[in-house]
């Protein structure tokens, strides 16, 4: 497993993809954060003022936004395999392909922790020096500034679990960022407005990284942040498990 | 340099293996052996079933029935599968991005051999002055090669290659014979080599295993195909007729040939001009026909029945 390990992380850093989509999820948060400082106190703004608790978590919870990254780096580490054919050398080192999976998921978070933490320091980075020269002080103590930070980061790094079990189960990369994409953004926010199917949606991938991240929306009620921790993460093991289940194992192409 | 790898513990066994996709037989009840210290061409025309066998004997595709074993056990259950067996497969399985260094590199640990293996199986192939180069910018041949590095990271006892000549240049073709005679016969390995074109190995292989739409239509040297191979005879005449009377005593039997020609079998030159003087019958032609291997190859992959009604697979 070990020698596993060390392949699939050479396979990371021997191609530009990982500081490529680290950069993009670093300017994600970053974009995320300045937003929100920008416009605050703006007219049609309803956020409550920078020295407000509730919107310092804000701001900083929304280094979360660099997972769209994670995840799509996820994918293209698992897809990329089947695209190339290099799963065939990789399958004929290690036959036990289950082991691959468990390799792959391994080193997809890892990557994952460093995306997390590269987006919660540049949404610090940020926030920190700006509302210092606004003479806006951080309250880091007693208002749940850590936790959101630690949720936010957590949320980056699972989806790049989520992204390789997706990755497992549709093997074509384009359809799989695509289904991922379509899902997070179109998808599930419809489920969250439909009356009926409300109560289901907590459950939900996007629902359960907006729990852990402490993002909240449309007064919906989120599970608690380390459910929803959980939450995501069987998810992902869920989809790479079914993928293991009903394409790896299967003849390779 | 040269270490003779123990005798029998590379042995390929192909016993009745079948692999059926939807309705279409690729391979049926195929069996065969390929034995350590030689080269085994492994030959057929495109479709034959050739690749589908190899994925099998690797593991990479489950046959429908019958087994394939390597050293005594199917691949997956061998121990360390990258120290025993080395397989080039016939499109590659490269990252474009990845330097042909890196790409060794990343399957050295996997294996778990030193990074130095890299740089010496990239020194054994001749691609050491492209090591840093990102595969997309590789040749054919410069991916064949790299691929057959691939295949030597773990300094496998067994080595199984989908026409790996593809691609090579002559020069090139001419260092693969040499490189996998080298490794059968001085080193002990086992080589499995496959291929459409029975003169791109004739010279490289010790014994063949020659297959047609899935099934195995011969299994030894390539001696032994030369002796069974009929003796043609083409001869012209204006008046076939009394030709074909005339040696119709002698047990030979006489076909059309190209242009008007006739085709006799089953007897000798002399013996066909012998019996056309003695008969009085005007000869404007008489030769034997080039013995050829390649021909032989293609009568023996053209006859076989057809395993479906659909055909072979494509």
């Amino acid at each position: 497993m070990i020698n596993l390990l060390r392949s699939e992380m050479r396979k990371v850093i021997t191609t530009k993809l990982w500081w490529g989509m680290l950069l993009g999820s670093m300017a994600f948060a970053a974009l995320s954060v300045v937003a929100q400082i920008a416009t605050n106190g703006l007219t049609g703004n309803p956020a409550a003022p920078l020295t407000d608790p509730a919107t310092q978590r804000a701001i900083l919870s929304s280094a979360v936004s660099g997972y769209v990254f994670s995840a799509v780096v996820g994918i293209i580490l698992i897809t990329t395999e089947f695209r190339h054919f290099t799963s065939r050398p990789t399958f004929l080192i290690e036959p036990h392909r289950g082991r691959v999976v468990a390799a792959k998921l391994v080193v997809a978070a890892a990557v994952g922790l460093l995306y997390g933490v590269a987006c919660v320091a540049v949404a610090v980075a940020i926030t920190v020096p700006w509302l210092a020269a606004k003479g806006v002080a951080v309250g880091w103590t007693g208002n749940g500034l850590v936790t959101v930070m630690v949720g936010a980061l957590g949320v980056v790094a699972i989806f790049a679990i989520v992204g390789v079990g997706v990755g497992v189960l549709v093997r074509s990369q384009v359809a799989a960022v695509i289904i991922t994409l379509a899902y997070l953004f179109v998808a599930e926010p419809l489920v969250s407005v439909i009356p009926v199917i409300k109560e289901t949606y907590r459950y939900l991938p996007g629902a359960a990284g907006n729990a852990l991240a402490g993002v909240s929306r449309n007064q919906i009620s989120l599970l608690s942040n380390w459910q929803g921790g959980l939450v995501l993460l069987a998810w992902g093991l869920l989809f790479a498990a079914l993928g293991w289940m009903f394409t790896v194992r299967r003849d390779v192409p | 340099m040269a270490r003779v790898i123990a005798d029998q513990g590379g042995r390929i066994v192909v016993s009745n293996v079948s692999k059926t996709f939807g309705k279409i037989r690729a391979v049926e009840n195929l069996s065969f052996t390929v034995e350590p210290a030689r080269v085994t061409g492994f030959l057929g025309p495109n479709g034959a079933g050739k690749t589908t066998t190899m994925r099998v004997v690797l593991g990479l595709a489950q046959a429908t029935s019958g087994t394939a074993t390597i050293a005594g056990v199917p691949y997956s259950r061998l121990a360390n599968p990258g120290r025993v067996v080395g397989a080039v497969l016939e499109s590659t399985s490269f990252h474009p991005a990845r330097s042909a260094l890196n790409h060794l590199l990343v399957y050295a640990a996997a294996t778990g051999v030193p990074d130095q293996r890299a740089h010496d199986v990239l020194t054994m192939v001749g691609l050491t002055p492209a090591a840093d180069h990102a595969v997309k910018a590789f040749s054919l041949g410069m991916r064949q090669r790299l691929a057959l590095a691939t295949a030597m990271l773990g300094d496998p006892r067994v080595l199984i290659l989908d026409e790996p000549a593809n691609g090579l240049d002559p020069e090139g073709i001419v260092w693969l014979r040499g490189f996998l005679r080298h490794l059968a016969h001085s080193e002990g390995r086992t080589v499995l080599v496959s291929s459409h074109v029975l003169s791109e190995v004739e010279q490289t292989v010790d014994s063949v295993v020659i297959i047609a739409r899935g099934h195995l239509v011969h299994e030894g040297t390539l001696d032994q195909l030369r002796e069974g191979e009929a003796l043609n005879v083409v001869v012209a005449t204006p008046t076939p007729d009394a030709l074909i009377a005339a040696v119709a005593p002698a047990g030979a039997s006489v076909a059309a040939g190209a242009e008007g020609t006739l085709r006799v079998t089953g007897a000798t030159a002399a013996a066909i001009g012998h019996a056309a003087w003695l008969a009085g019958v005007e000869l404007h032609m008489l030769r034997e026909e080039a013995s050829s291997l390649e021909r032989v190859f293609l009568e023996l992959t053209d006859d076989q029945p057809r395993s479906t009604p659909q055909g072979p697979p494509g």
